[in-house]
């Protein structure tokens, strides 16, 4: 029993190892045909087409038309049956035609937080003075849009998928399919169209920033946690870097201590990725990510300090829009995209 | 996804026109009731769609199912045959439309109303209707096609056109797909035409039959002669030979009626005169043909009797072709056996005494048979016997009746009363049933035999000549014979006086003749190739232009004819044909360039559209400011980047075409 259980179990995940491995070598094949390009104009390359589940219904009915033809020795019906199989070839072209010299474009991706729903535009744009109907649009995660083109040249669509983590998100590729003109064949593109939308760390509340308050009056020395000015002494604590650790004083038999540089406070503040000790990376984006666009609301200058980034405090869209895609991009390799 | 699996109202109303025009050519065949219910199928459909009603709820739908069901069964008396199965089909295609709410219910839809084409073929497979439903089936077609038009909110005749042109691209394809398509035997056997009446001369026949039938219009048959059309006093077609009397009618002897060692026919000797011809009958539900004695056919599914005529062992349902040999002047049965002797003899007891009187008195008189069958022949020629369409009823003892009292009567009358005078008289004698005559066809040379020139007539044996042809209908009205029965009965007006709307009633009018016998000689052509095309006619036909017939060729030629049609096709749908958006804006700054010209300005080549306007506004100084405009706005349009400003660019472009036009140049 257990051991037959094994054996399917087995089984099943070799099966599903084969279904990965195909898909995986589809996805390549796919990759490899149409590769990833903002604009895309769609041809017998790109395109695919397979009779639709209507399709295959409709030649069941046509095969029951032949038997009648046949048993009842009915010519007409027997040129009805051929009218219907050769019109169905004939919609072959029809259907490919449908999308054939359409041409895709990746105009703008929303940027958004994660677990929300970025909005991705394109522009389906005619090449050829044609017709098009019923062109279904969908990225994986979306919901499907459908578009016709029959007087207008161009038109723009906005699609909405939910965004994951922190980075650069791709939507995967985007399907364009369509049955026009009778339903019995489907037509159909993955096109990759380049298009990444820019995910925000997930902003986390927190409580008040350590000695940040921008009541003090300028100039006067509080305790901004920062590489800047000795301060003091305090107790050392889990995660304070050790180059901060006052050694000698260990070696004198005290207590382990760090030392404490301050910074002078303006009416600007800074947000620091050291004001956050023993916290993870992803943590203390978030709670900078949070305060951002605390400040950002309260309309209060701002910069942002990370580990090699460095942003002047300023305050305004433009700013906040720079300030969340370092936080966005930090520590990602393709931060260069 | 949602809003796409929704019907276009385009496609609805395309849906409901489908459905009436396919119910349409059914009309004569289904209880008046399924119409009914068409209607309220349609209002209710239309209802839900504008909001007033919902959609029947699955109770109601039930309720409708049964109710409809209940109706057929009470309709039709039964679910077996044809008929009922088509009806029910239809029935079901009118609910059908009543739940029509998603897109799989448009495709089961369409799809059945296909389905519905082809029982109409298996009523009828003649030219209009198969022209109609081109029409029916482009109408299903568009309707499919509507439904993946998303967002068509009004009705679009021009639907139609796009499907008319996949149907007509698709057709070519077709023919060369019906010429090729081996055709193969049933199956297995199939519902027939229960309900179907019996057309023609039936196998039964009482005084009033034959005049009954001559008030159709309808056609026979049609028979094409190779050589010479023999004249129309020799077209006797033999059908039935009825050779038994009983309670008044005659019928055929049954294949068991005939002891075992009578069955097969007699073969008289050949000689004379030959005649080949094809005939192609109308369905009768009966199964025998027509043919010129005496005949013989080589076709397979072609039999021949003891009585010497032909029939097919299956009843005719469809129209049927075959060809036959004759030979006129053949004698038919020199010897006749007893047994057949006492069958062509027989009379009922105690019935007619007063014409088998007369008839053994008269034959007593007369010098030998043949002078017996003079003397009849002249007593109906001489004596005041009238030849109408409308003879008086019979009672018992019915030739009594006839001969000496009525005197008036149709050709199964005097073909009956003869019969009865020979037999009483000792002479073996038959009433043969077929038609006589038939109108020819100048265009085609065919000859059609229509229900009106159905007819009777007798055969009488006579020794040393076998069974001889005589029609005592001749005797009577000698014009029947040469000229047909319209001018046989021209001064009673009985004439068709039951079909207002037959074509052949108004023959006198050039023009609607003309075209009635065009149209009928295409459908001679109509049923000798294509409905008539057989495995036989197929075998015949590939051979003839093929010549060898291999699996290798059929398949080139199958590919080979298709990729004819398809390449041009595909290259007209696929082809790289530019968008003509920017030569729009082109246009119209050639057009201002065109008007510069006029003024003596002429922009060299490669000059750019900014350069040249510069230059163009130095030289016309008054006309700078409408000379800047028109080439910031072309320089604008065509060459900005982006997609942005859709609108703008068109307000930009109209503003461009306005100054380019008030431009004077």
């Amino acid at each position: 029993m257990g051991a037959s259980d094994v054996g399917a179990s087995k089984l099943r995940s070799q099966r599903l190892d084969i279904k990965t491995h195909l898909r995986q070598r589809f996805q390549k094949w796919v990759s490899r045909r149409i590769p990833s390009a903002r604009s895309v104009t769609l041809d017998q390359k790109r395109l695919f087409i397979f009779p639709s589940r209507v399709g295959f219904f409709f030649g069941l009915c046509l095969l029951v038309m032949l038997i009648a033809a046949i048993n009842y020795q009915n010519n007409m019906s027997f040129a009805l049956t051929f009218l219907l199989a050769t019109l169905f070839i004939i919609a072959v072209l029809h259907t490919f035609a449908n999308l054939s010299g359409l041409t895709i474009h990746a105009v703008h991706a929303q940027s958004a937080f994660p677990g929300h729903q970025a909005e991705f535009e394109i522009l389906i744009e005619k090449t050829k003075p044609r017709e098009h109907f019923a062109l279904s649009i969908q990225w994986p995660e979306s919901s499907g849009v459908v578009v016709n083109l029959v007087e207008e040249n161009s038109e723009r669509v906005s699609l909405h998928v939910a965004v994951g983590d922190r980075g650069w998100f791709n939507p995967g590729r985007l399907l364009v399919e369509s049955t026009y003109p009778l339903g019995l064949l489907r037509c159909w593109t993955w096109i990759d169209l380049d298009l990444h939308a820019l995910v925000y760390p997930r902003p986390l509340p927190c409580g008040p920033l350590p000695g940040l308050a921008t009541d003090e009056p300028d100039g006067s020395a509080v305790p901004i946690v920062g590489n800047d000015d000795f301060y003091g002494f305090r107790d050392y604590q889990k995660g304070d870097s050790l180059k901060q650790v006052h050694w000698k004083g260990l070696a004198k038999g005290q207590s382990l201590q760090s030392k404490q540089y301050g910074a002078y406070a303006d009416s600007s503040v800074w947000l620091d990725w050291e004001a956050f000790p023993g916290l993870g990376m992803e943590l203390r984006l978030s709670h900078l990510c949070y305060w951002a666009m605390q400040y950002d609301k309260q309309n209060i200058e701002y910069g942002l300090r990370l580990p090699g980034v460095s942003i002047a405090p300023d305050v305004g869209p433009k700013h906040r829009e720079k300030i969340l895609r370092a936080l966005a991009l930090y520590g990602l390799d393709e931060g260069d995209q | 996804m949602k809003a796409q699996q929704q019907i276009p109202r385009n496609a609805l109303v395309w849906s409901v026109i489908t459905l009436f025009a396919l119910v349409a050519p059914h009309f004569a065949r289904i209880p008046l009731w399924i119409l009914a219910v068409y209607v309220f199928a349609a209002i209710w459909r239309i209802m839900v769609y504008r909001g007033r009603w919902s959609f029947p709820s699955r109770w109601v739908k039930v309720f409708l199912i049964l109710t409809s069901c209940i109706g057929l069964y009470f309709s039709f008396g039964t679910f077996l045959g044809l008929e009922p199965t088509v009806a029910l089909l239809l029935t079901a295609f009118a609910l059908k439309l009543m739940e029509l709410a998603e897109r799989k219910d448009a495709y089961v839809l369409l799809f059945l109303g296909y389905f519905v084409c082809v029982t109409e073929f298996l009523f009828s497979q003649d030219l209009l209707i198969v022209l109609y439903s081109i029409f029916t089936v482009t109408l299903i077609t568009t309707a499919l096609l509507a439904l993946h038009q998303p967002d068509q909110h009004k009705f679009n005749p021009r639907t139609i056109r796009q499907a008319g042109v996949m149907l007509l691209q698709a057709f070519p394809l077709m023919i060369v797909l019906f010429f090729l398509f081996p055709r193969i035997g049933p199956l297995w056997t199939v519902p027939i035409k229960s309900h179907a009446a019996k057309t023609g001369v039936s196998d039964f026949m009482r005084p009033g039959d034959i005049s009954n039938l001559s008030q159709s219009a309808d056609v026979a048959f049609r028979a094409q002669f190779e050589g010479d059309i023999p004249g129309t006093t020799d077209l006797y077609w033999r059908g039935l030979v009825f050779s038994k009397l009983v309670d008044g009618a005659w019928t055929s002897l049954r294949y068991f009626d005939v002891p075992a060692k009578h069955r097969r026919q007699l073969e008289p000797e050949l000689s004379g005169p030959e005649l080949t011809y094809s005939i192609i009958m109308e369905p009768t539900q009966q199964n025998w043909l027509y043919s010129l004695r005496y005949a013989k056919s080589t076709q397979a599914k072609v039999m021949d009797s003891a009585d010497y005529r032909l029939y097919s062992p299956v009843i005719l349902e469809d129209e049927y072709q075959y060809r036959v040999r004759s030979w006129p002047n053949a004698q038919i049965e020199d010897e006749l056996s007893d047994w057949r002797r006492k069958a062509e003899l027989t009379l009922p007891d105690n019935e007619n005494p007063q014409t088998l009187a007369f008839a053994q008195q008269l034959r007593v008189e007369s010098d030998g048979d043949r002078a017996f069958v003079d003397a009849i022949l002249q007593k109906f020629n001489r004596e005041e016997y009238i030849y109408t369409l409308q003879p008086p009823l019979l009672g018992d003892n019915a030739m009594d009746q006839f001969l000496f009292q009525t005197r008036r009567g149709f050709c199964e009358h005097y073909a009956y009363a003869f019969v009865v005078l020979m037999r009483a008289a000792g002479i073996p004698s038959r009433v043969i049933a077929g038609y006589q005559g038939g109108e020819v066809n100048p265009v085609n040379k065919t000859v059609i035999v229509h229900q009106f020139d159905a007819h009777a007539w007798a055969e009488v044996w006579l020794e040393g000549e076998g069974w001889v042809r005589f029609d005592p209908t001749a005797a009577v009205a000698p014009d029947r014979i040469e000229w047909g029965l319209e001018r046989a009965v021209a001064s009673e007006g009985s004439f068709l006086s039951n079909s207002l709307l037959s074509p052949l009633r108004y023959r006198s009018v050039i023009w609607i003749n003309n075209l009635r016998l065009r149209y009928d000689a295409l459908t001679w052509q109509w049923k000798k190739w294509i409905v008539g095309y057989d495995s036989d006619t197929q075998f015949e036909f590939l051979q003839n232009w093929l010549g060898e017939i291999s699996g290798r060729k059929f398949a080139l030629i199958l590919l080979g004819s298709w990729a004819l049609v398809l390449i041009p096709v595909a290259i007209s749908l696929l082809a790289k044909r530019d968008i003509k958006r920017t030569s729009a804006l082109d246009r119209q700054y050639l057009a201002f360039c065109t008007k510069l010209e006029k003024l003596g300005l002429v922009r060299a080549a490669g000059e750019a559209p900014g350069d040249f306007g510069a230059r163009a506004g130095q030289v016309l100084p008054d006309k700078a400011d409408d000379i800047d405009k028109v080439t910031r706005l072309y320089c604008g349009l065509a060459y900005a980047e982006g997609f942005s400003g859709q609108e703008k660019k068109s307000i930009e472009f109209e503003e461009l075409k306005n100054t380019v036009r008030r431009f004077r140049g």
